[in-house]
């Protein structure tokens, strides 16, 4: 066991971590002398002996529901929590950023606060001293750097305090959720500093909810479930497996959606032109019921006519929310999309690249129409399918934006 | 010995901790820092109303008998009073970053240090005013009487502090102990008024000595009595040993209770 390679800079065995939920908490001596029943708590398990290791300059994404432990698991890292438990051996300087500008105070200048929240990362006088331009320089504000922090905007704020983090020079880097800062340009400049950071041989341990963030950095995930490890692997590997869980939690098991398969049960009788199969592809060409807003979505519809219709058809498609919200509707007629000639056969698509559809459940209507409008074949509900979102979003789709928030003072 | 490396390697912590207490303590106050001044002098102020006019303690030149006492006791009673809630405070910090948490009472102690040389300087002008003079050759002696003071103090921080995140309410419990503990240390009246038999027990409370020798070197204008200054020394560092070991078990659970 104890021969590991000697370039592992992180040890976990074992880990366990348990916490106590009081059932009603006395605080004060004269409850905890008292009451004993309010002294008595629960302890229930965070995590349930987790053992990993992770190599020199590694970069390692963290993921899992909310309450799973991975949180924990990276305060017991960064030695805020001690384990109940097992072992953890860091090897090197480790700096956690798990709160951006910890012990700022707002009336102080920004150069006095990049001095106090650097000194809580452990760096000395004159290590400091050396960083300070850097930091400075990183963060853009100059021209504000010896005004009182309590004037700042909550962008430039947080903008000092991550060049600070940045800047701490740790062999090891915990980072809890904190790539969301600012604008986009500076989140793009952060994001660069990670990567140089790593290529410099840092070794990053990484929380975030944002898959796209994790695999541009990350080299490997552990998925942690319930206190356990459920995955460790590539990102590749572990994110769609674990977007598709996320997916099916949040939504429990809604009511049995129709299988691949669109339920054809209409009545086949005297339809001369008729629907055959209508699916939801994903962007591997793989059935689903079930995708994140902004995935692309193909919609594929397969039809079969006997005797193949002389003129031309027109396809409709309205797509409904769950709670008979008309999202939208469109045909192809409307669209000036002419001359559609079917054959015996055949198959067609539509595409959606972004489906940005929130999170809830939908159904598309599909409906094959003569330009006279009478319909060949109307199938309601031809494809019913949920979404889940990684954004808290609300109403029913996303709607492209771009966020412009001037981060300077007035 | 790790300990003594990490808290010597976040040394600039805690010299920002003590640097911005110092300056942060009475910001936005509009005396500020005079405050630093002004509460000893009221506090002398009131005492000396009630001991040298009210009753009458016959006690000559009492506000000095009295002075020379009261800074150093303040400075110990911060250590139980405010210091007692000082992990509290730093709640957001403790849950979120790791640093050695000992920096905490150790800062605290440390600008409760500064402080007090602040107060000093305080007693000396009101001894240089009153023309009431001092023994050169019993001043140095004040450095190694507040360095087993900043033991003490430390000590007892470190108690104070950790305890309290665990029994909430021994931050109001504090506000009396500081006050009893007050009255039995010679703090407004002289060793004399206390009885013969309870002597050697009065003087286990490591805080009688040390009043004592700041009085002896100030108000006296004599050597301190070395014997007792050893005793009250011995007491003080066994009680920051004490506290260092309960703070070290106490802190595994802070950011969880907190």
């Amino acid at each position: 066991m104890e021969t590991t390679a000697t370039n592992t800079v992180i040890m976990v065995r074992d880990l366990k971590k348990k916490f106590r939920i009081y059932a009603d908490q006395g605080r004060s001596l004269k409850e905890k002398l008292l009451f004993k029943k309010r002294r008595s708590y629960e302890e229930r398990w965070v995590l349930g002996g987790v053992s990993f290791e992770i190599r020199k300059g590694e970069a390692v994404a963290l993921v899992g529901r909310n309450g799973c432990g991975k949180s924990t698991l990276l305060k017991l890292l960064s030695r805020i929590y001690y384990p109940d438990g097992g072992s953890v051996k860091l090897e090197g300087r480790v700096s956690s950023l798990i709160e951006l500008g910890a012990g700022f105070h707002p009336d102080m200048t920004g150069r006095e606060n990049i001095i106090t929240n650097a000194a809580i990362f452990g760096l000395t006088r004159k290590e400091i001293e050396s960083r300070m331009d850097e930091i400075i320089e990183f963060s853009e504000l100059e021209p504000f750097i010896d005004t009182p922090v309590r004037t700042y905007s909550s962008g430039m704020y947080m903008r000092l305090a991550f060049s600070v983090a940045i800047h701490v020079g740790a062999d090891i880097l915990l980072i809890d959720e904190i790539l969301a800062v600012g604008d986009a340009a500076f989140q793009a400049k952060c994001f660069e500093r990670l990567m140089e950071i790593k290529a410099s041989g840092t070794t990053i341990v990484i929380v975030s909810h944002s898959m796209a963030q994790l695999e541009r950095i990350c080299d490997r995930t552990i998925w942690i479930d319930s206190g356990n490890i459920r995955m460790d692997d590539a990102p590749s590997v572990v994110h769609p497996l674990y977007l598709d869980y996320m997916g099916q939690q949040r939504h429990g098991s809604p009511k049995p959606l129709p299988k691949a398969t669109v339920p054809m049960e209409e009545p086949v009788q005297e339809k001369t032109v008729r629907w055959t199969d209508i699916c939801l592809l994903n962007d591997k060409g793989e059935r689903i019921d079930k995708f994140c807003t902004g995935d692309t979505v193909t919609l594929q519809l397969t039809y079969e006519a006997n005797p193949v219709p002389d003129e031309a058809v027109l396809i409709g498609l309205a797509l409904y929310r769950a709670d008979r919200a008309l999202c939208y509707g469109t045909n192809t007629q409307r669209e000036h999309i002419q001359n559609i000639r079917l054959k015996e056969k055949g198959t067609m698509t539509c595409t959606f690249s972004p489906m940005n559809l929130i999170a809830g459940s939908y159904w598309f209507d599909v409906a094959l129409r003569r330009p006279d409008m009478f319909a060949y074949d109307y199938r309601s509900k031809a494809v019913q399918f949920t979404v889940y979102n990684t954004i808290d979003e609300t109403g029913i789709a996303r709607l492209a934006h771009t966020w412009q928030i001037p981060t300077d003072t007035e | 010995m790790r300990l003594i490396r990490e808290l010597y390697r976040y040394r600039e912590m805690i010299a920002s901790l003590v640097r911005k207490d110092l300056k942060g303590r009475y910001k936005g106050s509009v005396l500020g820092f005079l405050w630093t001044f002004l509460n000893p002098l009221l506090q002398l102020l009131v005492y000396t109303l009630v001991f040298s006019v009210i009753m009458k303690s016959g006690i000559p030149q009492y506000y000095l008998h009295l002075f020379v006492a009261l800074v150093p006791w303040i400075y110990f009673s911060s250590a139980l009073t405010t210091g007692s809630h000082l992990i509290l405070d730093q709640k957001n910090l403790i849950k979120k970053v790791f640093f050695p948490r000992e920096v905490l009472p150790v800062a605290y102690t440390t600008s409760g240090f500064f402080n007090m040389l602040f107060s000093m300087v305080i007693v000396f002008a009101v001894i240089a005013v009153t023309g009431y003079g001092v023994n050169w050759a019993a001043l140095p002696c004040l450095i190694p009487v507040m360095l087993i003071q900043y033991v003490l103090v430390l000590g007892v921080n470190l108690l104070t502090s950790a305890l309290t995140v665990y029994a909430r309410d021994l931050e109001h419990i504090m506000g009396v102990l500081s006050m009893a503990w007050m009255y039995l240390s010679p703090v407004v009246y002289g060793i004399s008024f206390v009885p013969e038999q309870w002597k050697t027990l009065y003087l286990l409370n490591p805080m009688s000595p040390l009043i004592l020798a700041y009085r002896d070197i100030l108000y006296y204008k004599a050597i301190p009595d070395w014997g007792m200054l050893l005793q009250a020394f011995l007491i003080s560092l066994a009680i920051a040993v004490l506290g260092f070991w309960v703070f070290a078990c106490l802190q595994r659970r802070f950011a969880e209770e907190l």
